[in-house]
């Protein structure tokens, strides 16, 4: 029995030690919007926080979070409440396919947390190793700018009827 | 494929309903059935056609037709009824239609989304749609306010008379029994309120919040997981695996051979895949197994320098064009097998019980689907429904659906609902490919500037055969086996000894204005399976064409611009994309270092002209910025086309830049995003799109943007190096 935190709450699952914690994530606890693309850490589909850092987790082991902190796309913000960088989603009609996002803003979120006014580059490093095969790279890397701390566009958090009209 | 044209009479055949009761079609192409609409009628709901139902609430239901992979067209098409319906797109709930006739595609005839028409075709029906349902609420208002419906108009989801305003749910009950006037006139694109306005996406925030709900995403109780292991190399069939020991791997429920290879279900996706993977299966051994990328390769040289082939386009006179010119160039293009590789890899689930089955899967022909369920579990096409969720991407690949048939044939021999997922390696390994071409061209310029002749040749495999021997069982489930492969071989048949696959040569000669010009296609196919992919024969036909115009520009000292502009009078629309965004080069300051490539191309009725700027640095190609002009018409969503100019273009780079199949022992190579690179933010240029103001009827917008890019970029690379490439992914050669 491998016990973790997941979005806020304890959680145990008896899943076989080396599942990925994609698997675990998705079919045992049902949590959808982080997805499955390559199986091998190279296009960060998958990503979540682990302890606030961006993961890989379609590789990691359900067995190697054991007493640590997940955080999915489903967790990212409180009940009701959008991200800044889901609001800058909404604002600069970021998705296509919308498959890739999920790990796109986590992996933003992540660098946000760690580094609140990133420039370009720190936005084009943090974010390479997310693949999005539509092409929203462009609209991502001014999705994150305005979502930084010193733009303060998105600050708030912002109810999605809001962002909406 | 059949062009059905809607006339206004057929609306009359609008029978509406109000929840509870049986829901009667409403057809587009005049030949109603009586097949239930896949919609569920709520209390009081108002189902006036297939496309709308108006709740007591004043809340909206679309059901969009169309298949959202990412290219905007559930935001499109809602704007679109939304105009005329007159109620905000952004409030109405959107929901992906499931299989029914009213669905068709008006520019296909079947209920399939692909070629970039779904705006072009839907301009007018979608219209219609919101209109006539506008007009009945119109018409119920006036019965139930005891006035003359020329007292009322709408706003926004609401009747208007004498300064008060009615939710147009208020009426729904009378609404119901109210027949649709026969004619209802359309706004003059003067009116529009929401086409052709700066808006979002309908689909935004569920997909920026994990809400957004894909294929893979459909959880069942009692599910259980499929994985598939298939032969590397196509078209080999199992000789044998090692069953027993497969079976006792934990979890493992069942493993069987299937169409494709031999499938292993289990209770979770991991059990299955590593039982999968360790499992021992050999393959029968096929003359492909002994092909390698330089074979395949030196094959397509031999037709191409051959009498071989079938002559297409023939006009004018070819040598004495080439007489008349003052300078003749001859150049040979190479293009590779490319993978499709959407980010969500290839999934179905289906779900068989009590006579009925069920199938979730996001896909570019839902009727396809229902189809391939139908044969391979043997039930009728009427007893499946389908569940049409988001495309995790496309380009083309969902438009095969073999994955369907693996999903049904392990759901019918296991008894249990089945999720069928595919890895990435099955994805780049086991799919459908971008057919690999060669091509020659020959060009002659006379002494005035104009391109006197131009003598074009492609070999290559055809994309068209393939895809009817796939859709065929898909769309005729009661055609039997024996029928399938007759047809399917006609068609292969067909394109190999009889006329060339528009598909194979489109964008080859069609932009110019040169009187002598002869298209030859000779078919070397050596059984890679070969589908549509984004832009079709325009992914490389355009870097053929437009480089070659690039080496007429620079042999003849033109300028790029001026050089298209003089050679493209019978084709102002695209004459006019290149006047725009010719001005727009002049304008462009540069770097020192920095050089700009140009490429025009008309795709899916749209035109588009591209600037690259582009560095060449320590053996680097890096392009920093993209200028891109498109005509496609009236923009209903501009947002939505920058968007897929944007997407074109990085899709484009990857395999200007990246994409490669290369093929050893008959099998694909690459496996997985290592060796299969996609474009990468850091890689990604500044992109700015020009949308050409315009009236017109829309034309495409997924497709356009592609084909135009990779040339643009190697015109640069020129510029930048002395170097002229003419193999995609672009290499710089070595130089001391």
């Amino acid at each position: 029995m491998i016990e973790f935190e997941l979005n806020g709450e304890t959680v145990r699952t008896d899943e076989a030690p080396d599942t990925p914690v994609l698997w675990v994530i998705r079919d045992t606890f049902k949590l959808k919007g982080s997805k499955f693309g390559c199986g091998a850490g190279l296009c960060g589909a998958c990503t979540m926080h682990l302890d606030g850092t961006a993961i890989r987790t379609c590789m990691l082991p359900i067995s190697a979070v054991a007493g640590q902190a997940i955080t999915t796309i489903e967790g990212l913000s409180a009940e009701g409440n959008l991200h800044p960088l889901q609001a800058a989603w909404q604002a600069y009609a970021v998705p296509q396919c919308g498959y890739c996002q999920s790990g796109q803003i986590m992996s933003a979120a992540a660098l946000l947390e760690s580094n609140p006014n990133p420039s370009e580059a720190d936005v084009e490093i943090a974010l390479a190793g997310n693949i999005c095969r539509c092409g929203c790279y462009p609209r991502i890397k001014k999705a994150v700018l305005a979502a930084s701390e010193s733009s303060g566009l998105f600050k708030n958090a912002i109810t999605s009827e809001e962002v909406i009209s | 494929m059949r062009i059905e044209n809607l006339s206004r009479r057929s609306f009359l055949k609008t029978t509406a309903i109000v929840g509870g009761g049986v829901v009667i079609g409403f057809s587009l192409s005049g030949c109603s059935t009586s097949a239930p609409l896949p919609i569920d009628v709520a209390d009081g709901g108002f189902v006036p056609n297939a496309f709308i139902q108006i709740l007591p609430d004043n809340s909206v239901k679309f059901y969009t037709a169309r298949d959202e992979m990412g290219q905007g067209v559930t935001t499109g098409l809602s704007t679109l009824l939304g105009e005329e319906l007159d109620f905000d797109p952004f409030k109405m709930e959107i929901l992906l239609a499931g299989v029914h006739e009213d669905y068709n595609n008006p520019g296909m005839g079947v209920q399939a989304t692909g070629g970039s028409n779904a705006i072009h075709a839907h301009f007018e029906p979608m219209r219609r749609a919101g209109a006539n349902a506008r007009a009945i609420i119109l018409l119920a208002a006036a019965q139930d306010l005891g006035v003359h419906v020329d007292q009322l108009k709408t706003e926004d989801g609401h009747v208007v008379w004498d300064n008060q305003r009615f939710p147009y749910g208020s009426f729904v009950q009378t609404a119901a029994g109210i027949a649709a006037p026969e004619e209802v006139s359309l706004k003059s694109p003067g009116d529009f309120r929401y086409i052709g306005q700066e808006s979002g996406r309908v689909d935004a925030l569920a997909k920026s919040t994990g809400a957004a709900v894909f294929g893979i995403d459909i959880d069942l109780p009692g599910l259980h997981y499929a994985v598939v292991r298939r032969s590397p190399v196509p078209g080999a069939k199992v000789v044998g695996f090692n069953r027993a020991a497969t079976e006792q791997a934990k979890g493992v429920f069942q493993v069987m051979e299937v169409a494709s290879g031999v499938a292993v279900v289990a209770e979770t996706y991991w059990q299955a895949k590593k039982a999968a993977e360790q499992m021992e299966v050999t393959w029968e051994e096929v003359p492909l197994g002994g092909m390698s990328s330089a074979d395949i390769r030196a094959d397509y040289e031999q037709a191409l320098n051959s009498e071989e082939g079938l002559t297409g386009t023939d006009e004018g006179d070819l040598d004495a064009g080439f007489a008349a010119a003052d300078h003749v160039l001859e150049s040979q293009y190479w293009t590779p097998f490319l993978s499709h590789a959407p980010m969500e890899p290839m999934n179905a689930v289906v779900d068989i019980k009590e006579g009925w089955a069920d199938v979730w899967s996001g896909t570019q022909g839902p009727v396809a689907a229902q189809g391939l369920v139908a044969r391979f579990s043997g039930l009728e096409p009427s007893k499946v429904r389908v569940h049409q969720t988001y495309l995790g991407g496309s380009f083309g690949r969902r438009g095969t659906l073999t994955h369907i048939v693996e999903a049904t044939q392990i759901a019918v021999a296991s008894g249990k609902p089945i999720k069928l997922i595919w890895s990435r390696e099955d994805d780049l390994r086991n799919g459908l490919y971008r057919p690999a071409s060669l091509m020659r061209l020959k060009a002659g310029v006379d002494g005035d500037g104009r391109i006197a002749a131009w003598d074009a040749k492609r070999v290559g495999g055809n994309i068209s055969p393939d895809t009817i021997k796939n859709m065929l069982p898909a769309l005729f489930p009661g055609l039997s086996d024996g029928v399938v492969d007759w047809v399917g071989g006609l068609a292969d048949g067909a394109f190999t000894d009889w006329v060339a696959d528009p598909s194979s040569v489109e964008g080859l000669f069609e932009d110019y204005d040169h009187p002598n010009t002869r298209v030859t296609h000779a078919t070397v196919n050596h059984g890679i399976p070969l589908t549509f992919w984004r832009s079709v024969g325009h992914s490389y036909t355009a870097f053929a064409k437009e480089s070659m115009v690039d080496e007429l520009v620079v042999a003849g000292g033109y300028d790029p611009v001026a050089f298209r502009l003089k050679n493209t009078e019978n084709k102002p629309r695209l004459q006019n994309v290149i006047r725009v965004a010719g001005e727009l080069m002049k304008a462009m300051t540069l770097s020192q270092d920095h050089h700009l490539g140009f490429a025009a191309h008309h795709s899916f009725l749209t035109d588009v002209a591209q600037i690259a700027e582009v560095s060449v640095k320590e053996g680097k190609i890096r392009v920093h910025k993209v200028v891109c002009v498109v005509d496609c018409g009236t923009a209903v969503n501009p947002d939505v086309v920058r968007a897929q100019m944007e997407g074109g273009i990085l899709f484009g780079l990857t395999a200007a830049l990246h994409g490669e199949h290369r093929i050893e022992g008959g099998a694909i190579k690459e496996s997985n995003f290592h060796d299969y690179p996609i474009l990468r933010m850091n890689e990604a240029p500044d992109i700015e799109v020009v949308i050409v103001e315009s009236q017109d009827t829309p034309t495409g917008a997924g497709e356009p943007g592609l084909p135009p890019i990779a040339p643009a970029v190697a015109n640069a690379v020129f510029r930048a190096s002395g170097q002229r490439l003419r193999s995609l992914p672009l290499r710089l050669e070595a130089r001391a």
